[in-house]
């Protein structure tokens, strides 16, 4: 494995891993931008313009841009978050600078009215398919009590009102203060040829200019709201909670993702135990995501109405267990055991280290080896998970469940 | 690239698998364990759901709690799954664990305690998790037209049928476990950082017993309705929609799979294109192979609100039906660009090529060279798949829906 970087007099920065025996590459654009860049007229615009990137530019429709993809035989999509937007391939080596020249070409996108007019049908029925997920569904709104007026409480889709109002103006706008070379990075991992790749960025991007892409940055506390939302459609309860984590620039990131796994890992955890074993909730899981300047634990349950009062109690006592007794050595020993393990089968695959690659990059402008994560793993000990529960209260959630009408 | 491929049969007729991998220090296993809910008797529907969580509650020496911490202690990642053929459990985990983990799943499979005590939990979550599959009516969708589409026991849910959950006691399924946990027609499959003969040594010793017996011939009986609404008062109407194709042993089983392709490969694909490009109609829209053993067809899910699931289900069938009218070079190469890229960016991952050669030795007999699939599709045509579509045309539809209103279906 060999790192390399390049960061352009724009700032563009272009870094790559290369591993000379795998069978595949892949490529991606971390565009540091996404809901919480939002503000409530422009709501789900981050989200749409990574549909109409795919729409073409002044030289590509769409269909071609589809076949020039599928002439590649990528695998290729794009993904937007609350603060990242990632457009990603891999392919086979022999046509990564193919698919590397179209990613370039398509972060200049045309968006034109009638592309964009027919896309809103599709992001609508995006929304909609949402909406019959109530696992997702409960998820978004737990995200906004929690969050309240902080701009990561901001929905990822908008709503059919916000995106009916958008304009392509106003996109055109988003994009230009947001798609800056100084706010994006390209990644490379797998078997490819650096100097290639790099100067083919380079030679094309080189060009574009930079311009501030300012971001409010303001950690989050958290409250511990609760609301219960009846639906009498529904046949399940869902249930998420949401507390307080921490950002990804905190070093106690790793005794997070411990944590979130002796809690709610989906075998083996306290959950797990307590609640699925036990057959009380069919589905329970705790993780931890973290953010930019801040991070979030976030629970999902579902158990049937008979269950819901009971499940609250078990997970009441979880917490109240954890910050009177922390965690065992021998829970934190099979946490590490399981993480470390899924980060050497995630990495065994470019696809999979191109995304830890690139948010590395993204949000903390550094390289770190896959052996640099696993140390870190390795070095978290007691101490700094009980320090960890003390800081930030685990037990303290803001509480959101959809459930079926309660009188029936 | 030439892989290798390990093979050795043990004497009752088990067959272990095993295909190196150089660039990884992970292997994934699966045990193919003959007793899926078509090979089981008649009114046990779900069995193996509650069977697949039971044994794992509690196996030789370990009490339940004991075996999960043992597994997890591991650091493996544990798989299980049911479908009309098989009960597959599996894991992937660091490969110098492997050795310890056959060992927890031997136990697993050979001496599950089937405790009274831990029977009801696992019933019951085979239960809630047919319930919860109501707030799920994307995946209903799709489980249901299986179920249609397929004769009967083929059809039979994966999931299970509570009334039939609900019947089963702790002797019946004591007693299903002991007479379908059969040896011999049990496969094993690897893929990753292994040593083949330390492997089979080790397996030998434990699975090395009983006779060979073989499964009993299985007579189709009819196949579900050809349209069926469930209704939904939810944002969506979700559509699933089938039509046979042929087995993966026939001969132009890589004329179909380019076909599927050009229907629904990538974003320039007819569906992808006509569906949601031009009309608008769908985010999700979808076509794939799905086969069993001896049966297979082509299915597909769209989701879209009511007001479109007309035009959307019309426009869909017109596609299948017009693929046989004209297809071109260019669709062609990229239908076969697409599958080669995707096999070797499969081969990359330890799970996904045990889960691929256990599935090929199951449904084949053998396992099949990544170079001998491309070599198949290579020689695919303009020509032969048209000749193919042709001579195979898509002659009725199996339909599912759910949501707020149905569709007219011709």
């Amino acid at each position: 494995m060999e790192f390399k970087k390049k960061i352009l007099t724009n700032d563009l920065s272009i870094i790559g891993e290369v591993n000379k025996s795998a069978k595949s590459a892949a490529i991606g654009f971390f565009v540091k931008t996404g809901s919480r860049d939002e503000t409530p007229q422009i709501s789900g615009v981050s989200h749409f313009l990574e549909h109409m990137l795919f729409k073409g530019t002044e030289k590509l429709n769409s269909q071609q841009v589809n076949e020039a993809f599928d002439r590649t035989g990528a695998q290729f999509n794009a993904f937007t978050s609350e603060e990242t937007t990632v457009y990603y391939a891999a392919v086979i080596p022999e046509y990564l600078t193919e698919v590397t020249k179209l990613w370039i070409e398509l972060m200049r996108p045309a968006l034109r009215d009638e592309d964009f007019n027919i896309e809103k049908n599709v992001i609508k029925e995006e929304i909609a398919m949402y909406k019959d997920m109530p696992s997702f569904d409960v998820l978004d709104r737990c995200r906004k009590l929690y969050f309240g007026e902080h701009p990561c409480g901001n929905s990822v889709l908008g709503s059919v009102e916000s995106i009916d109002k958008l304009s392509v103006s106003q996109m055109r706008e988003y994009f230009s203060r947001r798609y800056v070379p100084n706010n994006m990075t390209v990644a490379c991992a797998g078997n490819f040829n650096w100097e290639q790749i790099s100067s083919l960025v380079e030679g094309s991007c080189a060009e574009w200019p930079k311009q501030n892409a300012p971001r409010i940055l303001t950690d989050w506390p958290g409250n511990k709201k609760a609301e219960r939302i009846e639906n009498p459609k529904l046949a399940r309860e869902h249930i998420c909670l949401m507390s307080r984590g921490v950002s990804i620039q905190d070093k106690r990131r790793f005794a997070a993702a411990l944590l979130g796994t002796i809690i709610g890992d989906s075998t083996g955890s306290r959950y797990f135990w307590e609640l699925v074993d036990t057959a009380l909730a069919e589905t329970a899981s705790m993780q931890y995501v973290p953010m930019d300047g801040t991070g979030v634990f976030y629970s999902y349950i579902s158990c049937s109405k008979e269950n819901v009062t009971k499940v609250m109690e078990m997970v009441v006592n979880i917490f109240n267990k954890l910050s009177k007794e922390g965690v065992t050595e021998k829970e934190l020993k099979t946490a590490k055991n399981k993480i470390l393990s899924a980060l050497v089968i995630k990495n065994e695959i470019p696809m999979g280290r191109l995304i830890d690659l690139g948010f590395n990059w993204t949000y903390l402008q550094q390289y770190h080896t896959i052996e640099d994560e696993m140390n870190a793993i390795k070095a978290v000990n007691l101490a700094d998970i009980s320090s960890l529960i003390e800081a930030i209260k685990p037990g303290e959630f803001t509480q959101v469940i959809l459930g079926p009408d309660k009188a029936n | 690239m030439a892989e290798r491929l390990d093979k050795y049969v043990l004497k009752n007729g088990m067959v272990i698998l095993g295909e190196p991998m150089k660039a990884v220090e992970s292997v994934a296993f699966d045990f193919l364990l003959p007793a899926g809910t078509a090979i089981l008797p008649e009114g046990v529907c779900g069995a193996a759901n509650v069977i697949s969580d039971w044994i794992f509650r509690g196996a030789g020496d370990k009490n339940n709690r004991q075996l999960g911490e043992a597994l997890d202690s591991l650091g493996l990642h544990r798989y299980s799954a049911v479908n009309s053929a098989h009960i597959t459990i599996g894991a992937t985990l660091e490969a110098e664990n492997l050795a310890e983990a056959l060992d927890l799943y031997g136990d697993v499979i050979l001496r599950p305690r089937l405790e009274a005590q831990q029977f009801v939990p696992a019933k019951q979550l085979a239960i809630d998790n047919i319930k919860s599959l109501d707030d799920d009516p994307r995946q209903k969708v799709m489980l249901k037209l299986y179920e249609k589409f397929y004769p009967a026991p083929w059809g039979r849910s994966t999931m299970g049928e509570i009334d039939q959950i609900k019947a089963l006691t702790v002797e019946k399924t004591t007693k299903i476990v002991k007479e379908n946990f059969n040896l011999s027609e049990t496969i094993f499959a690897m893929a990753g950082k292994y040593d083949f003969d330390a492997v089979c040594r080790q397996l030998e010793k434990m699975f090395e017993k009983g006779e060979k017996k073989p499964l009993n011939p299985i007579a189709l009986g009819a196949r579900g309705e050809k349209y069926t609404h469930i209704h939904n008062d939810g944002a969506q109407v979700h559509i699933g929609l089938m039509t046979q194709t042929v087995k993966p042993l026939d001969k132009a089983y890589y004329h179909m799979r380019i076909a599927v392709s050009i229907l629904s490969g990538g974003m320039s694909s007819r569906l992808f294109t006509e569906v949601r490009e031009k009309r608008g109609l769908c985010y999700a829209v979808s076509a794939k192979y799905h086969c069993l053993k001896d049966l297979a067809g082509i299915s597909c899910y769209a989701g879209t609100t009511p007001d479109k699931a007309q035009e959307t289900i019309d426009v869909i069938i017109n596609e299948f039906n017009r693929l046989s009218d004209e297809i071109s070079e260019e669709e062609i190469q990229r239908a076969k660009v697409g599958l080669k890229s995707a096999l070797i960016l499969q081969s990359e991952s330890s799970s996904s090529r045990a889960g691929a050669i256990g599935s090929d030795y199951y449904m084949l007999g053998k396992v099949r060279s990544l170079d001998e699939i491309k070599q198949n599709i290579d020689a695919v045509t303009v020509d032969s798949v048209l000749q193919f579509l042709r001579t195979n045309k898509f002659r009725d539809f199996t339909i599912v829906t759910i949501g707020p209103k149905p569709v007219s279906v011709k």
